[in-house]
């Protein structure tokens, strides 16, 4: 009867290819290395490979990279107007990234390689970065001016510049951790309530209710895959708010 | 929202009448003027979105708050590091990340803060 399981242990990572030692810190290709590879693979395998005939009346593929493409241009251009062209790579690349790395997270058996915190802080950094660089770089100083609320009484703005300053600095944290936290909770309230199955099938006369949580599992997964493509343009949507910050600084 | 509704006259097979005809003209007409804006976009006067985009926003705003008191806190720990205040830069701080949280949370839902491109979050 004492069948336990380990909802965390999915999320563990497991060395594949050793690659030496930095003190006692392995250095090793993951598993999760190895999803990134294979979604970067799938991602050109949609905008590369079937692109590349670049026929009028676009066959199946290609019409899927171009769905992707618009919807994200769309999203792009109403964040940032028309200065933000030039971001669409980054952008584009981002959402196809953290939504194929979420959909591979949903087969069963697989690693979800953006419930890791440090994936997503890592994406979410390389975004503030291009943020505050670019932003810097057009507008100079001026840049800083984000940081003043316009038409605020001066004895105000010496509380008002910390808390923007503050609120800045969350950016990249608030990014990070909604991605990585829909991630891990939803894998394991999936996992918790499937294992419900389990145990109430191994407990007895119980186990009349055991299609309770089976019904539960089924719309948690369903919820799941919804909340795998939401991330994905929740994640893509604030860059280019974000991004739209670095544009036009002065407010 | 899209653009199915507009020929989904049930009568169009033989002959439509009058009425039906003027009916099918005004759902046009509206619709077109829902398309209009995005045509046209302005970033300060969209209207809030509906549908995945609503539901995107609604996660977006607890994390706002945790993550403004976080960076509070950070900040705060690094300035009792560097300037050696031990309690008072993380009490100060830790303030201002709540404020700043509650500040983040207020721009996310269209209440404070009119800069352009934070609160225009809608569906494409």
């Amino acid at each position: 009867m004492a069948v336990t399981i380990d909802p965390i242990e999915q999320f563990e990572l497991k060395p594949l290819v050793s690659l030496g030692h930095i003190g006692h810190q392995q250095l090793a290709f993951t598993q999760s290395a190895l999803y990134m590879f294979a979604a970067v693979g799938v991602i050109a395998l949609i905008t590369i490979v079937a692109t590349a005939s670049r026929s009028v009346v676009p066959g199946r593929m290609q019409s899927l990279a171009e769905i992707f493409y618009e919807f994200m241009a769309d999203t792009l251009h109403q964040a940032t107007g028309d200065g933000g062209k030039r971001f669409m790579p980054l952008v584009f690349s981002l959402f196809m990234f953290v939504l194929v790395l979420n959909l591979f997270g949903m087969i069963p058996y697989a690693f979800a390689v953006t419930s890791h915190l440090i994936v997503t802080f890592g994406l979410a950094a390389l975004v503030i970065s291009v943020v505050v660089i670019y932003g810097v770089m057009k507008h100079g100083s001026h840049f800083f001016g984000l940081f003043v609320p316009s038409g605020v009484p001066k004895p105000l703005l010496a509380i008002l510049v910390p808390i923007e300053i503050i609120s800045f600095i969350s950016r990249p944290i608030s990014l990070s951790v909604r991605l990585f936290a829909n991630m891990l909770a939803g894998h394991i309230a999936m996992k918790i309530f499937a294992f419900f199955v389990v145990q109430l099938l191994l407990a007895g006369a119980w186990s009349v209710l055991s299609p309770l949580p089976l019904f539960l599992t089924i719309a948690l997964t369903a919820l799941e895959f919804l909340v795998a493509a939401l991330q994905a343009y929740v994640f893509a949507t604030l860059t280019a708010i974000y991004l739209n910050d670095a544009l036009h600084p002065g407010h | 929202m899209n653009g199915d509704d507009a020929r989904d006259g049930k009568g169009a097979e033989g002959t439509p009448t009058d009425s039906e005809l003027s009916a099918r003209l005004r759902r046009l007409e509206t619709q077109i003027e829902r398309k209009r804006p995005q045509a046209a976009p302005d970033p300060s006067s969209r209207p809030r979105g509906t549908g995945p985009s609503s539901l995107g926003q609604a996660m977006t705003i607890s994390t706002e708050f945790v993550a403004g008191v976080i960076a509070g806190g950070i900040l705060g720990w690094i300035v009792d590091h560097v300037f050696g205040t031990k309690p008072w830069g993380l009490i100060v701080l830790l303030m201002l990340g709540f404020v700043a949280g509650i500040y983040n949370v207020m721009r996310v839902s269209g209440f404070a803060g009119a800069r352009p491109g934070r609160r225009d979050r809608q569906e494409p």
